[in-house]
């Protein structure tokens, strides 16, 4: 999805304008897949620079940057915090209209982000009455990425979220009881009060492997998920996702290096989500946009609004395909805020107050529902209503199994720890792989070794 | 037919690719080169490279990718081009491997294999035993055999679990051992133990390359009028608690012998389950003999100190035997 381009790339990833200049012009992507490299080795200078472009499909590029800054109180005592800098009045950029969404889709993908929110608010009502054991993460401000990307994968493709993607899930066919019930360690829930959160998985039918709280280490595991496929004769799309936090991770680099030399049909979307805990972008990483990266690993790389649904599932899509031909992953970085703190128990306090205020106004459900009902007109607002109305009633019969499940015994903590007396029939699930056999038998070896 | 532990190793996989398409290898050089011991020399040619995988030098990319292959039906055998690297990949073995069945029910079917242990002069990065790390790691299974003949029946039942198994081949073993080795399929059982050696007067208990320094000090100890039993332990995760506990009831007296560092060593544990099991039968100290709690030295004579010897076992048992 690179393209060549002479000009230096001007855009930021939204906070941080680098090596001195400050992006004036938004470029707007419209590239067409693949990339390419310009070089010589010989002739002028400037024909020894290779360019690489990464497109960059967002509508607006937000210019402004995070520091960290001395303040003193009242007191005249210092304290150390964040400071944001540049441009937070732009306006709110419209919806991209998507190359392949269809009104239907469009309205699925809208009630899908309801859900998202709506079970969401209701887990943090669960967690107020005590419900809920641990904490709640949330994805608020996610939405459009964590529905539309998973929106645009096959019926048999495979994914795994990462703990803001609650509404992954619901697109995959989970259901909002389900991931309430892993909040609230019940008997019911998918890992029977083993784990909680979005740790949960589902290898027959939804094709979901389950996270772990360690960062990056999914990312080889559904390249080798793509690599499984592969030698049974599918060309799978496998998608999971990272944030600007969790790909500082060695092993995020070795998952993605893995699935570019072995070209499997890994989606990454790098959420972009500018905190990780509470450590801004600009402390995880000096490159402009983490896009960029893709350059680095030899595969195409995408920039889109991660808070507008049509330019998230029009990537996703297209990586998507590419994957279904055999084509090798993609990179796409998905930009957005964070709009809660790490999770339930932390305000977030660390992020200027201005930051919220410049999001709050790229709400990605706000601007989608404005889309499709003003621009589209797709909704009215009565269809609208009765679309809210049936998801409220929906969260709310989900809360009710969620909350009349029972807790789980205590015995219940044993057993399980192997695969044994049957319980598993392990088969390929695509086919049996077909074998080509070389013409050699078994020959003894007698080559030199390391050690002796 | 006559096979060294390496070719057993080398020709239990053969077979297994050759009897079930869902086998396939991937590893570091372990292609065209044939892996740094070769055990898989010649097996690109056989199977091709969409089943023998060079993988770039990444040991959690290759436990991950073999983790996702799994859970597709595949059943994957990775190679650690030592055992020493597997550390690189912990993470993924302990966190994201071992835990998947108890989590969430999806079985890992998968083997990560290699060259483990001493007495090579292999250096600290090079001879290292790290099976404790994943002993302490349940939903794990930790296989260390100690001749040719469970070499192969050990790995042939490996690649058929569907639990995730960690097998360590004693590098020492590769080309210096050679014993008969049934030309028909067979399997040894995964977290049985084997007696190595049967004797009157005390056991060792042990496995891989120990086991034949324990054999070497049986055939000394026999002058002495002391008669050695010695239980191959062959699995070290999970252990054959009846198996440890009758050879301790018929001797009445134990050495635990490995060559690993003695703190947090198995011989800890499986001292645990001696008294668990048979408390009431010991007639003298659990006596422990293992690697010194340093890491393993390059020099030869520094790791010659630093591992067990044969005049170790021969020393200890005398001492035991007088009580």
């Amino acid at each position: 999805m690179g393209n060549k381009k002479t000009k230096p790339k001007a855009s930021s990833n939204g906070n941080r304008p680098r090596n001195g200049s400050r992006p004036t012009k938004a470029p707007v992507g419209t590239a067409a897949p693949g990339r390419s490299v310009e070089r010589s080795s010989t002739g002028s200078a400037k024909q020894q620079l290779r360019t690489y472009s990464i497109p960059d499909y967002r509508l607006e590029h937000p210019d402004f940057t995070v520091h960290q800054a001395i303040e003193k109180d009242k007191d005249g005592t210092e304290h150390v915090r964040y400071e944001v800098e540049g441009n937070l009045d732009a306006p709110v950029p419209p919806i991209r209209d998507s190359k392949y969404l269809d009104k239907r889709q469009s309205i699925e993908i809208y009630r899908y982000m309801l859900l998202n929110r709506k079970m969401e608010v209701a887990l943090e009502n669960l967690y107020k009455q005590g419900k809920v054991v641990g904490g709640v993460y949330f994805g608020l401000g996610q939405e459009a990425c964590s529905c539309a990307s998973a929106y645009a994968l096959g019926k048999d493709d495979w994914f795994a979220p990462m703990i803001r993607n609650q509404g992954s899930l619901l697109v995959r066919g989970f259901r909002a009881s389900d991931t309430m019930m892993q909040y609230m360690a019940k008997a019911d829930s998918p890992t029977k009060g083993r784990d909680g959160t979005s740790h949960f998985g589902d290898i027959e039918k939804r094709n979901m492997v389950s996270p772990i709280s360690m960062l990056g280490d999914l990312i080889p595991v559904l390249s080798g998920v793509a690599l499984g496929a592969r030698l049974q004769g599918r060309n799978l799309a496998v998608m999971t996702y990272i944030g600007d936090g969790g790909q500082s991770t060695g092993v995020t680099y070795e998952g993605i290096n893995f699935a570019a030399v072995q070209n499997l049909g890994l989606v990454l979307f790098v959420e972009s989500n500018l905190w990780a805990y509470s450590t801004p972008s600009e402390m995880q990483c000096r490159c402009q946009d983490l896009a960029e990266r893709a350059i680095g690993y030899g595969i195409p790389g995408v920039i889109v609004d991660g808070t507008d649904a049509c330019q998230v599932y029009d990537a996703a899509h297209e990586a998507v395909e590419r994957a279904h031909r055999g084509e090798g992953p993609t990179l796409i970085e998905a930009k957005m805020m964070r709009m809660k703190g790490h999770a339930i128990h932390d305000a977030a306090a660390y992020v200027p107050k201005p930051m919220f205020d410049f999001w709050k106004k790229r709400d990605p459900i706000a601007r989608f529902e404005n889309y499709l009902a003003k621009e589209k007109k797709w909704l009215t607002p009565k269809e609208n209503e009765a679309l809210i109305a049936e998801v409220d009633k929906v969260i709310e019969a989900e809360r009710e199994i969620a909350v009349n499940s029972p807790m789980p015994t205590p015995e219940s903590a044993e057993g399980g720890v192997f695969c044994e007396n049957g319980c598993h029939e392990i088969k390929p699930k695509y086919g049996i792989p077909r074998v080509k056999k070389g013409s050699g038998g078994y020959k003894e070896t007698e080559a030199a070794v390391h050690l002796k | 037919m006559q096979l060294t532990y390496l070719e057993a190793i080398r020709q239990g996989i053969w077979e297994e690719m050759d009897r079930d398409p869902t086998v396939f290898c991937l590893g570091e050089d372990i292609g065209i080169y044939g892996g740094a011991f070769k055990v898989t020399d010649g097996f690109i040619d056989r199977f091709g490279p969409e089943r023998v995988i060079d993988t770039p030098i990444a040991e959690s990319a290759i436990v991950g990718a073999a983790f996702g292959a799994s859970l597709t039906g595949m059943r994957p055998v990775a190679e650690f081009q030592f055992m020493d690297f597997i550390g690189c990949a912990f993470n993924q073995i302990s966190n994201m491997v071992a835990k998947t069945h108890y989590l969430w029910g999806a079985p890992a079917p998968l083997v990560l294999r290699g060259p483990s242990g001493g007495y090579v002069h292999g250096g600290p990065f090079h001879s290292q035993n790290p099976e404790m790390w994943f002993v302490h790691n349940p939903g794990l299974k930790v296989i260390c055999p100690a001749t040719p003949y469970d070499a192969k029946g050990l790995i042939k039942a490996a690649i058929r679990d569907n639990n995730p198994c960690i097998f360590f081949e004693h590098k020492y073993l590769y080309r210096r051992i050679k014993e008969e080795v049934p030309a028909e399929d067979y399997v040894v059982p995964i977290g049985k133990a084997r007696i190595a050696r049967e004797g009157r007067d005390l056991s060792v208990i042990t496995y891989a390359a120990m086991v034949h320094t324990a054999l070497q000090a049986a055939e000394i100890l026999k002058n002495e009028g002391v008669d050695l039993e010695i239980l191959d332990l062959r699995t070290v995760s999970p252990l054959d608690r009846e198996a440890i506990a009758q050879t301790v009831k018929k001797t009445n007296k134990v050495i635990l012998l490995h060559e690993h560092s003695r703190t947090g060593g198995l011989a800890g544990e499986i001292a645990a389950i001696i008294n668990e099991e048979a408390f009431d039968d010991l007639d003298g100290p659990i006596i422990r003999i293992a690697g010194l709690d340093s890491a393993i030295p390059f020099s030869p004579p520094q790791e010659h100190h630093y591992l067990p010897k044969v005049e170790d076992v021969v020393r200890e048992a005398c001492r035991l035997k007088a009580y």
